[in-house]
Order: C-alpha cells, then sequence, then structure tokens
C-alpha cells in the first residue's frame, strides 16, 4: 500500500509539469490518498499467472498502411492554433542559451 | 410539430419533400435558442453552417438526386469530436480557441448521409466526470429538473435530445458517460463495441476505454445513426474490419436468457430495485428468461478503472502544452513556465487529479503495484463477463445507483466515481451496452435500464431493448419544459 504525503505530490507535480498551488497540493494529497486507499481492494485478488491485458478485443494485429503521401493539413490550419507563431513557424521561448 | 418526431420519420418527411430540410434545421434553431437559456445544453449552436447545409440538402432534392439515410435530421456533437473549422474545447478553458483542422470520421459519415450538424454540446472537461459539472465553460440542467445535473460526461448531448432540440446526438463514453447521461435524461444512449465507431477526429482521454456513441429518443433512430457510423475506418488503428451488421431491430427476445448480477447488485437502493424488477418482469412478459449469474468481480471494475483510465489519460493529455495549439499562459517567460503555467491555468481541478493519479500509477516503483495488478484485474473481468454470456445472451442492470441528483450536492471524487459503478466493466471488457428508459422516480426522474452483450453483439442488444421500448414506452414522455411557440 502506497502512502501519499506532500512530498510524493511535489514530485508528481513536477512529472507531469503542472504548477499547483500549496492549497491545491493540500486537497490533492487528501483526495489521492482516499482514491489509493479504496484502489488498494485490488489486493484481495490473487492475479499471480494472470496474464495483463493490453488489448481488450483477442486477435487484434497492428494495423499497417502503404507509406504514401495523403492530404495533409496546410501550414496555415496548423499555424493558426498555435499561440505564439513568426515567419511560417511555431515561436517559444529560448530553448538553447549562447 | 417536429421535434416530436422521430429522426427516421423527420428523414422520410425531408425525403418525400413534404418537408424541406431548411425547415426542418429552423425550427430545431428556434427551439434552441428558446429553450437553452433554462437548459444549457450547447456550447455552440451552428446557425450559419446548418441553413447552408440544409439548404444543399434541399437543392440535391431539387435536382431529383436521392438523399442520404439522415436527410435533414439535426445532431448535435459532444464538443471533443471534431468539425473542421469551428471550435472543439472539450468543456476545457486550454481549448477555447482550439479550431478543429479537420471533420471527425463520423462527422464526416453523417454529412456524406445528408444529416446536419446543428451544434457543439457541453461536457465535463476531456470527459472526466459524471454530471457535466466539470465543464470549464458552463453549467448544464437536466430537462426533467432543472436543479438537478444531466449526468456525465456527455450531458450536454443528453440533455440536448431530451429537451427535443434534436433528435439525435453523439457522445463519448469511456466508462459510462453516454449510458448514464441517457438515463439521467430518460433517453436512449448505446456504448456500442470498442472499435465499432471510429474516434478519428475524437479528441483522446483514455484510449483503450473512449467509444464514441449516439443518443436519441428511441431505440430506432439509434439503429439508424449506427447505420451510418459503425463502418471501418482506415484512420483509427483501433477500428474493427468487421462488415457492417444489419440495424433491424424487430426481432424480439422470445427464447432469450436475460442474466442478472443479483451479488453485484446487493447495494443497490429501494427505489430503483423496484423499477429493475418491473422492467424484468417486462422482459420475462416479451418471452425472455431470467437467470442469475455471477458477475461479483465487478466490485473491482472502478478500481481498475481509475488506474487504467488515469494512466492512459495522463500520457494522451501530455499534448497539452501550449505550444502547438491552446491557450499559452501569456506571463510564461521559460519554456518550463510555458509548460506549468499553462496547464495549471487551463486544466480543472479533476483533470489535474487524474493527470496527478495516472503519473502516480505509472511511476517508477509503483507500476506493479497499480497499473500492471490493473491489468491483470481487467482480463478477470472480461473472463469474467465471457463466463456469463456463456449461459446467457444479454446481461440486464440498471444504469446507475440513483436518479439525477442535483447540482452541487456531490463534492467527494470519490463519491463522484462511484455514480459509475453499473456502468464501467463494460468498458472494461469493450462490449456493447446500451441505456434504455425504465421508469421513473416518485418525483418523476427518469431511471434507465442497462442491456450489455457479447463483444459484437450490438444489434443483439439493441434488438432486446426495442422490444423493451415497444413495451414500456416510458421513453415517449417529455420533459416538463416551457411551450417554444
Amino acid at each position: 500500500m502506497a502512502n501519499i504525503n506532500e512530498a510524493t505530490i511535489d514530485s508528481l507535480v513536477e512529472l507531469s509539469r503542472i504548477r499547483c498551488s500549496p492549497e491545491e497540493r493540500k486537497r490533492l494529497t487528501h483526495d489521492l490518498q482516499k482514491i489509493l486507499a479504496y484502489i488498494d481492494q485490488l489486493n484481495e485478488l490473487d492475479t499471480d499467472g494472470v496474464e495483463p491485458c493490453c488489448h481488450v478485443l483477442e486477435g487484434t494485429t497492428n494495423v499497417f498502411r502503404p507509406d504514401l503521401v495523403g492530404k495533409i493539413l496546410s501550414r496555415k490550419t496548423f499555424l493558426d492554433n498555435s499561440p505564439q507563431h513568426t515567419g511560417g513557424l511555431v515561436r517559444v521561448p529560448t530553448v538553447i542559451k549562447t | 410539430m417536429m421535434h416530436q418526431l422521430s429522426a427516421r420519420a423527420l428523414r422520410d418527411e425531408v425525403a418525400a419533400g413534404r418537408l424541406s430540410a431548411l425547415e426542418v434545421a429552423d425550427y430545431f434553431l428556434k427551439r434552441i435558442h428558446a429553450l437553452d437559456g433554462d437548459v444549457g445544453a450547447f456550447l455552440r449552436v451552428l446557425d450559419a453552417r446548418v441553413r447552408e447545409k440544409a439548404r444543399a440538402v434541399d437543392e440535391k432534392r431539387q435536382r431529383g438526386e436521392p438523399l442520404g439515410k439522415l436527410a435533414g435530421v439535426p445532431i448535435a456533437l459532444k464538443d471533443n469530436i471534431h468539425v473542421e473549422g469551428e471550435i472543439s474545447t472539450c468543456g476545457s478553458r486550454f481549448l477555447t480557441n482550439y479550431k478543429a483542422p479537420f471533420d471527425a470520421t463520423v462527422t464526416r459519415l453523417i454529412e456524406a448521409e445528408d444529416g446536419l450538424i446543428i451544434g457543439k454540446t457541453n461536457q465535463d472537461e476531456f470527459a472526466m466526470g459524471s454530471s457535466t459539472e466539470n465543464s470549464a465553460l458552463q453549467k448544464t440542467f437536466n430537462p426533467w429538473n432543472l436543479k438537478c445535473s444531466p449526468g456525465g460526461s456527455s450531458g450536454g448531448s443528453a440533455a440536448a435530445v431530451a429537451a427535443r432540440m434534436c433528435p439525435l446526438a453523439l457522445g463519448s463514453d469511456t466508462g459510462g458517460s453516454v449510458r448514464q447521461p441517457a438515463a439521467f435524461c430518460g433517453v436512449v444512449g448505446l456504448k456500442p463495441t470498442y472499435g465499432r465507431v471510429s474516434r478519428n477526429g475524437l479528441v483522446a482521454y483514455a484510449s483503450s476505454l473512449d467509444q464514441i456513441g449516439p443518443l436519441a429518443t428511441n431505440t430506432d433512430d439509434i439503429g439508424l445513426l449506427m447505420d451510418v457510423i459503425g463502418r471501418h475506418c482506415d484512420k483509427d488503428s483501433t477500428s474493427l474490419r468487421w462488415d457492417a451488421e444489419s440495424y433491424a431491430l424487430e426481432g424480439g427476445i422470445q427464447g432469450l436468457k436475460i442474466g442478472v448480477p443479483w451479488l453485484f447488485l446487493e447495494q443497490l437502493a429501494e427505489e430503483p430495485k423496484k423499477h429493475f424488477m418491473a422492467a424484468l418482469e417486462t422482459l420475462k412478459s416479451l418471452g425472455a428468461s431470467i437467470l442469475d449469474v455471477d458477475l461479483s468481480i465487478l466490485k473491482y471494475s472502478l478500481s481498475t478503472y481509475y488506474i487504467l483510465a488515469t494512466a492512459e489519460a495522463s500520457t494522451n493529455l501530455a499534448r497539452f502544452d501550449g505550444i502547438r495549439y491552446g491557450v499559452r499562459a501569456p506571463e510564461a517567460k521559460t519554456l518550463e513556465e510555458v509548460y506549468e503555467l499553462s496547464k495549471e491555468q487551463g486544466f480543472g481541478a479533476e483533470v489535474k487529479r487524474r493527470i496527478l493519479l495516472g503519473t502516480f500509477v505509472l511511476s517508477s516503483g509503483y507500476q506493479d503495484a497499480y497499473y500492471k495488478k490493473a491489468q491483470k484485474v481487467r482480463r478477470l473481468i472480461i473472463d469474467g463477463y465471457k463466463a456469463a454470456f456463456a449461459q446467457c445472451d444479454l446481461v440486464a442492470t440498471p444504469v446507475s445507483p440513483f436518479a439525477a441528483f442535483e447540482m452541487g450536492v456531490i463534492k467527494d471524487p470519490l463519491q463522484m466515481y462511484l455514480e459509475d459503478i453499473y456502468t464501467i466493466g463494460i468498458n472494461l471488457a469493450g462490449i456493447p451496452a446500451v441505456s434504455v428508459p425504465a421508469g421513473f422516480t416518485t418525483d418523476k426522474k427518469p431511471l434507465g435500464l442497462q442491456l450489455m452483450g457479447p463483444v459484437k453483439e450490438d444489434q443483439r442488444v439493441l434488438t432486446a431493448a426495442y422490444a423493451f421500448e415497444q413495451a414500456a414506452p416510458f421513453a415517449r414522455e417529455m420533459p416538463p419544459l416551457k411551450e417554444v411557440k
């Protein structure tokens, strides 16, 4: 059984890159503790030797298609949705400092 | 009164030229603008677009060309389904400015059959919720009782159909998000077999569970829409390559064996239980036999779901980073701040909760104890259904333990999750299930009967719902809304 504390929440916040206020972290600690306590009921079940289910329908195989150029989005359509763009490119803050 | 007609009857009127598609569109637009101030089902009504499409259908008829299966029928789409050039918010602040760059496959199929997309409906943010209260954009109220929730997450689509603001709508169902709002609003809702309907153009929440499903005022109209959208699509790698089946639903249920998992239902409260028993009597009177089946494994379905769905959500929603689309926090100075502040400002509390839970169950040291364990229990749940369907043709349960609850009363997230206890196992097993109106509580709130069948047996499930509905026509009652002149 896992113990969720504020340090766990801090690490999850960092991993998922969502900023959360101290109040939110407190609330999330409480909620996740409660949800995980419920979820721990799964430990009542013996699952030794059970094959994990990765796809719900049996007999499903990977899907391939010929690598042909089809209809693609125009640059304008794509850029119209981007929050900031310049010169036909998506603009982001400086990543590599010189 | 066009809103009292079925989708199929409307289509026939349009095809015969007794009504024009534009008259139909204008009638329902007027109804939406008169009623939706009280209900709040629509986030956007596509007035100009739907009138233009309706004119095109009328011109097609005037040229003597044959009309499609949905000619002139207004259809609402949940706001996580794309219509090219229109906003798709998914009920999130993050996507308030997001214009869909392409049509979802379902949109294309509907319009190819001359159906009219009339608007985009409200939902819980990214389909995470059971009451539509998690929408960041507006509240939706239950047309049967405006103090109550319409259910969720496809609450807008269910409320729109219940209020007869359109005869058909699409929602998405990851753990009950079509069936539970259908039950709360007194309409019919189907979760088809996983892979039956293409998800190309549906914004992903939990990809191993998500399925688009129709809502309608009657079961026959569900079949009408499934006949159009239940097609293989090469843009969805989970789309099944089965031939389209018939959706003729008149076969009846004489001789069918219907299983009831009594042990799993032992917590059911008295009033919903009374209605459920009455529904079983109706099914018996139609020639079905009822037997007890063991699905006690389903008591683990909620836990399994909240591990797998949140794990998948945490990866699916990582794409909302404020770089390529959506809202970017204006004050962000560094790349990290773009991610962190955009997500902080763009996502609501439930979405953050699920992303964090999903990140936790996938994190190093916990993956085997949670994620892998849940994948194993999912296998046991699938096996449980298989064993049940070796004994019976269909399984029946209520849709939800309760009727619609008042807005704001369920504050604890876990209690809200428990709303889905009867619907969630179906998604884990990928099987089809329908919610069909099965009575009213003493304070006149609708209750739903859920019928589920084995994989691929969507038609069997609908045939039983259709037979039930003929014998117990609760779906014909309409909610007490003001008259539209």
